[in-house]
């Protein structure tokens, strides 16, 4: 399984401390050698502070090797430099224990204002900073993720967008949010993180696809455990030009966590579309990225193999199971691939016999049969079981064209009349405005659209 | 051509074509009258009587010119043109076709004659309106008329071109006996006279005899003639000695010359001598003198008094360049360090340069082998020392040549670049089907030698602006070869670690990429490199490099050769695509290319006959000079083929599908449409020849849905022979047609014949079509799916069932049109708010 484990490519755009939660799910799944991850393990940590935990790591490895010196030496020498930060940023630990001060600080919004208010008040000075930003950091080299959090805030409280630390700080604490498992901020921070790049128009192009690259791989992590995340990752990655030129230029195996979010959002409005719309970039992609989830859909959706595509949701199981993103998601994958399969089965045929449905769905004859029921009284699903013969027997037949017609025509004049509201409330409003013609304009045009569909 | 006939014409009138005129009295043409012209049928032979007559009104012509006589001028032109008509049949039978010469030189006489008094403004107000009347329909009449003669018109005016210097000794010699002067001139145009009857009489089987022939004449001519021939007979005496006077003068000069050089190259150390020949300031000699100590000053400072001469008028470009090369032996000899010696070399590098005095004109083939010879030893002198430096910024006050670090001021990037430039210049000259042509190219192995030489040695000075440009012209010269290595990798024959052009290609733009600032060489190298990834099928990287490039936006603001280039490009991933059987990405590339019809004019391989003077002389300079060399070109009966066949695979089943009157759809590939109309206009449709009628047939078989027919109207013994054969890969290519053509025709099939059928088998049109039924099923699911097909399967029976009351009577699909027409207008009503507010929210 190990062909399809992609957490050497992801781990390239993450940082260290967002490895280990990866590293440690894959020595659970024991797919890899367990020394060589624990080795891995030790390289990274070998550039963090955080000293026990290499211990730790390093007793595993080589279980009767005494702790070598510099190890020690280097411990006391980060918490010597740890107390050190601590004393120099003194004032505004003191500033954030004190509820009044946060509160107020909450409640403003003008950073001007409030640094001037905090210089007058509490002899606060702006240099404080540069030490907040590198105490901050350093904790959360030793793995403190939870401190550099509030510190971080703190920070962000304070300092304007233009600050040279600013970009940093904003990866440090989506960073440490992810490590705290703290969700919603964590989305929060994505956010802004988000607005950050894509307005902050950096020098050169390259560097901000590079940013936009960890933004997306970053963002893994929140999109797969936060609750909304299915709806943002599709948002994000598939409908914002610039990620879906990053995903194809820069990391096209991302490919795999969108398509998993699309098939397990296909209950969802729009759903459709933004099939079609994956189905699109997976294959330009197809010669730079295919695994067994992209290929199911093109199985399914470009070719019309059913064959292949039950196939591919076989090996797709087993790509599930092992990813660290997506196992949490994995029997609603399945369920709604079964539920894709057999959609498009029933759009294409008039007929289908359960045998064979149920080799296409990967389920026995008689699990089959009641998975099927259960859909028809679920009223998900038009049809009848013939059980003499074994056919399971559509009954939606294509819409007639009046029933076409009916359709396209139905929302036409609900829309229509939205429309003119809005133009008429528009017009009442800058009715003394004379530079407002243009929208007279406007409302002649719609006119005709309103008044046609009546006709019909 | 006859020999006699040749020299007759060539030799003499053209050395003197400017100053002659014709002395003899006008009256003399009108003597020839028809009567006497019929007389003389008997004895002379056509080609005879025909070129006298021509020969006669260019006499006539000559005088109008001279007297600026426009409406006689005009007529005569116009008898001229249509004795040449006459004439036309002889000149093909003598001459194989070729326009004589004297009647090219008067073309080119009046033409230049006319735009000069049309450039004459003052002169042209002076005249009489009959006059200027005429002058103005001559000039149209003329320059219609030249059209036809251009190439010949264009050689003729390079020959004289290239005898210049001749030409001027000769003339200063002329000016020096000014009374045998008018004599003289009448000469050329006896001489000629005598050619045109030479040949006949050789007819009659008499041609060693030339009183005899001279008789003959006479006889013919009639008494009115007699003062004609009397001025002949007259200047028949007259010119032996007048013409062997020139000789011998032109014998002295020669000799003369000759000394000069001989004395060059005798005694290398002795200035003196030389300087009469050349235009430098007289004191040079002093620093020369036989006991001069030669040093490096010295020598520079000579060498910079030659190059003072340089782009002069009077300056002889030959004899600089022997000047030079006669320093390069002193230093030499005097050991005088390799800057000095590299210096020299430079200077002569640029002086042959100079030899070809007009840009648009081609060096000499001599001077480029000399080129060819030169460029690669100094290279080798300036990589020998590697802390040789040499470059613009080095002013002449800083150059250092005696003492290390060496300091020159120069440039051999720019050397390159026009070597590179003459290459091109030189290849286009050469008739393309020629052996001349395979012996040019064969010199390109030397270009890029050089160019590899000043790569290395420009990468050695490490100036990334530099480098990029180096780097461009080694892409330009790599681009368009194909390398059967990289197959052959790809492939597995080769190990994977060999270094193919595909390679080295990413390398170089790589480079450019990162390095470059003027955004013209990266548009170059981005363009070579796609265009290189899709001439060895790399299909995918050729097309997320064209996508992320974004050159589609940007192309038009680019100069025209960069425009050229990505026509190139375009075309050749349009291919790529075709072999890969992405039939839509190869229409879409082509179709802009083919949509103009001038595919010849955008890729720059051949001009379109002009229509109606669309463009100047000037403008057709330049667009010579854009053109590809012939070894570049990209078929264009493939290209055609291609995107006629990708046309045809598109847009058949959609016409299947709907009824034409019914859906104006917008049509994508106007071309294909055109053909397909054109083809059914006619009453009666042969069998096909050409490519297209055989892409036309098969198009109609496919509308039937016979796929066989099909297929064997686009491969086939012919098709193979006129475009297949010329395409990479091309089994592979006929295989994945017939796949496309099978599929697309089972569609087509399906749209054309469903409302005859309630039910069809699958397995029924498996056989039909040759498919396998997995692939039948894949392609009716997309038609159902995609409602193309309004039906659906039945799987226990393996059929399709065709769903008839679904289909839209004729009053429902009008009206659904209608509804979608609305939807339409809604939707841009829509956007059209949204924008206002958008616009609002920027206020």
């Amino acid at each position: 399984m190990a062909k399809f484990d992609l957490t050497h490519k992801l781990g390239q755009y993450l940082d260290r401390h967002l490895v280990f939660p990866l590293l440690e799910f894959l020595s659970a799944k024991q797919i890899y050698d367990e020394t060589e991850l624990l080795q891995g393990k030790l390289d990274i940590l070998s550039k963090t502070n955080m000293l026990d935990y290499a211990i730790d790591i390093r007793k595993q490895l080589h279980p009767n090797a005494e702790v070598p010196e510099d190890l020690k030496i280097k411990r006391a020498q980060v918490v010597a430099e740890l107390t050190e930060l601590q004393n120099e940023v003194e004032l505004v630990y003191k500033l954030m224990q004190n509820e009044e001060v946060m509160q107020t600080m909450e409640t403003m919004r003008d950073p001007k204002v409030l640094l001037s208010h905090l210089t007058k008040e509490y002899d606060f000075k702006i240099d404080m900073m540069d030490n907040l930003v590198k105490f901050a950091k350093y904790r959360y080299e030793c793995g403190n993720y939870s401190v550099s959090t509030s510190y971080l805030y703190f920070y962000m409280l304070i300092m304007p967008p233009t600050d040279k630390n600013y970009l940093n700080v904003l990866w440090g604490k989506l960073a440490s949010e992810i490590l705290v498992q703290n969700w919603d901020t964590a989305l929060d921070d994505l956010n802004k993180l988000r607005e950050f790049i894509d307005s902050n128009a950096f020098a050169n192009p390259l560097q901000v696809l590079q940013q936009r690259t960890w933004l997306i791989h970053w963002s893994l992590f929140v999109f797969f455990n936060h609750a909304k995340g299915r709806d943002h990752i599709i948002e994000m990655f598939l409908y914002r030009p610039n990620y879906l030129n990053a995903i194809q230029t820069m990391c096209p195996h991302i490919l795999r966590y969108l398509a998993t979010a699309v098939v397990i959002n296909r209950s969802r409005r729009n759903a459709l579309n933004a099939l079609k719309d994956l189905v699109k970039v997976i294959q330009q992609e197809s010669y730079t990225y295919r695994d067994p989830i992209t290929e199911f859909l093109e199985h399914l959706y470009v070719n019309f193999d059913f064959d292949g595509a039950r196939q591919k949701l076989n090996e797709c199981q087993e790509v599930l199971y092992n990813d660290f993103f997506l196992i949490a998601c994995l029997d609603e994958f399945v369920e709604n691939a079964r539920l894709m399969i057999f959609e498009t089965f029933c759009r294409i045929h008039q007929c289908i016999t359960i045998g064979m449905l149920a080799e296409k769905l990967n389920m026995n004859p008689e699990e089959a049969e009641c998975w099927i029921v259960n859909l028809i009284r679920n009223a998900r699903l038009d049809a009848k079981i013939d059980s003499k013969m074994g056919h399971v027997v559509m009954g939606a037949q294509p819409a007639s064209p009046y029933q076409v017609l009916l359709e396209r025509v139905d929302t036409l004049s609900v829309r229509s009349e939205a429309l003119q509201n809005l133009i008429e409330r528009k017009v009442k409003a800058k009715s003394q405005d004379v530079s407002f013609s243009h929208v007279h304009f406007d409302f002649n045009l719609i006119m005709p659209v309103l008044t046609e569909p009546m006709e019909q | 051509m006859s020999r006699f006939f040749a020299t007759g014409t060539d030799s003499e009138s053209e050395s003197s074509s400017e100053e002659e005129q014709v002395q003899r009295q006008p009256a003399a043409a009108f003597t020839f009258s028809d009567d006497e012209e019929e007389t003389k049928r008997v004895v002379r032979s056509t080609k005879e009587k025909r070129y006298e007559e021509l020969t006669n009104l260019i006499k006539q012509i000559r005088n109008h010119k001279k007297i600026k006589d426009m409406s006689s001028m005009l007529s005569s032109f116009e008898d001229l043109t249509r004795a040449y008509q006459k004439a036309l049949p002889v000149i093909a039978k003598e001459e194989s076709g070729v326009t004589p010469r004297f009647y090219v030189r008067i073309l080119a006489e009046l033409d230049d004659f006319i735009n000069e008094v049309w450039e004459d403004k003052d002169g042209r107000k002076n005249m009489n309106k009959n006059n200027s009347k005429s002058l103005g329909s001559m000039r149209q009449k003329l320059r219609k008329y030249i059209k036809d003669f251009e190439k010949e018109l264009t050689t003729f005016r390079e020959a004289p071109d290239g005898d210049d210097e001749d030409e001027a000794e000769e003339e200063d010699v002329d000016s020096d006996d000014s009374d045998a002067k008018p004599v003289k001139k009448t000469v050329p145009k006896l001489e000629q006279e005598k050619a045109a009857k030479k040949p006949a009489a050789g007819d009659d089987g008499d041609e060693s005899d030339d009183s005899m022939d001279w008789g003959s004449d006479s006889d013919t001519s009639s008494s009115e003639d007699e003062e004609d021939i009397y001025t002949n007979i007259r200047d028949r005496f007259l010119k032996k000695p007048e013409k062997e006077e020139e000789e011998t003068k032109r014998e002295k000069k020669e000799r003369r010359d000759r000394g000069k050089r001989r004395e060059e190259e005798d005694d290398g150390g002795v200035w003196e001598t030389v300087r009469g020949g050349v235009a430098i300031p007289s004191e040079k000699p002093k620093m020369f003198a036989k006991d001069a100590e030669i040093d490096v000053n010295l020598v520079v400072r000579k060498l910079s008094e030659i190059m003072a001469a340089r782009g002069k008028k009077r300056t002889d470009r030959r004899e600089q360049i022997e000047l030079l090369h006669e320093l390069q032996n002193i230093s030499e000899l005097h050991n005088l360090g390799p800057a000095i010696n590299f210096k020299i070399r430079l200077a002569i590098i640029a002086a042959i340069f100079d030899y070809t005095p007009k840009v648009s004109d081609a060096m000499k083939p001599e001077y480029w082998t000399k080129l060819l010879d030169r460029i690669p030893d100094a290279m080798d002198v300036l990589l020998a020392n590697p802390d040789m430096q040499v470059a613009e910024e080095i002013l002449e006050e800083h150059e250092q040549f005696d003492q290390e670090p060496y300091q020159i001021r120069g440039c051999v990037l720019t050397v390159v670049e026009r070597l590179d430039e003459e290459f091109v210049k030189l290849l286009k000259e050469c008739d393309p089907h020629s052996n001349e042509y395979v012996q040019r190219l064969k010199d390109e192995i030397k270009v890029t030698q050089i160019i590899d030489k000043v790569q290395t040695y420009i990468e050695h000075q490490n100036k990334p602006a530099e480098i990029c440009r180096i780097y461009l012209r080694k892409i330009e010269h790599l681009y368009y070869k194909l390398d059967g290595t990289v197959l052959e990798k790809r492939e597995g024959r080769m190990p994977a670690d060999t270094v193919t052009s595909v390679d080295v290609m990413e390398r170089l733009c790589k480079y450019v990429y990162a390095k470059d600032n003027t955004d013209r060489l990266r548009t170059r190298a981005i363009l070579c490199h796609i265009y290189h990834h899709a001439l060895h099928d790399n299909w995918f990287e050729a097309r997320d490099l064209v996508l992320m490039s974004h050159l589609q936006e940007t192309i038009q603001h680019s100069d025209p050769s960069t425009q050229i280039l990505y026509n190139r490009t375009m075309a050749n991933l349009g291919l790529c695509a075709f072999r890969h059987a992405n039939i839509k990405d190869s229409h879409s590339c082509l179709v802009d290319l083919m949509m103009t019809g001038k595919v010849k004019e955008l890729l720059a391989q051949g001009l379109l006959p002009q229509r109606q003077r669309e463009r100047s002389k000037e403008q057709e300079k330049i667009e010579k000079q854009r053109q590809m060399p012939f070894h570049m070109h990209i078929n264009r009966e493939l290209l055609e083929c291609v995107y006629l066949v990708s046309a045809m695979l598109i847009e058949i089943p959609p016409m299947a599908a709907n009824d034409e009157k019914e859906v104006r759809r917008r049509i994508n590939s106007e071309n294909f449409y055109r053909l397909l109309r054109g083809s059914e206009r006619q009453n009666l449709v042969g069998p096909p020849e050409s490519m297209r009628d055989h892409i036309v047939a098969a198009s109609k078989a496919m509308r039937n849905g016979d796929w066989s027919l099909c297929y064997n109207f686009i491969v086939n013994e012919t098709m193979n022979r006129k475009v297949w054969n010329n395409c990479a890969q091309a089994d592979n290519v006929r295989t994945m047609l017939k796949r496309l053509i099978q599929e697309e025709s089972l569609r087509t099939y399906l749209f054309t014949y469903s409302n005859v059928y309630d039910s069809i088998s699958m397995e029924k049109l498996s056989q039909m079509f040759e498919l396998d039924k997995p692939v039948v099923h894949s392609v009716i699911s997309k038609m159902i799916i995609n409602k193309e097909l309004i039906a659906s399967i039945n799987e226990p029976s393996q059929s399709v069932v065709m769903h008839h009351d679904l289909r839209p009577r004729k009053l429902q699909s009008i009206t659904l049109q209608l509804a979608e027409k609305v939807s339409n207008l809604f939707e841009l009503n829509e956007r059209r708010l949204n924008g206002e507010q958008r616009r609002q929210r920027l206020w």
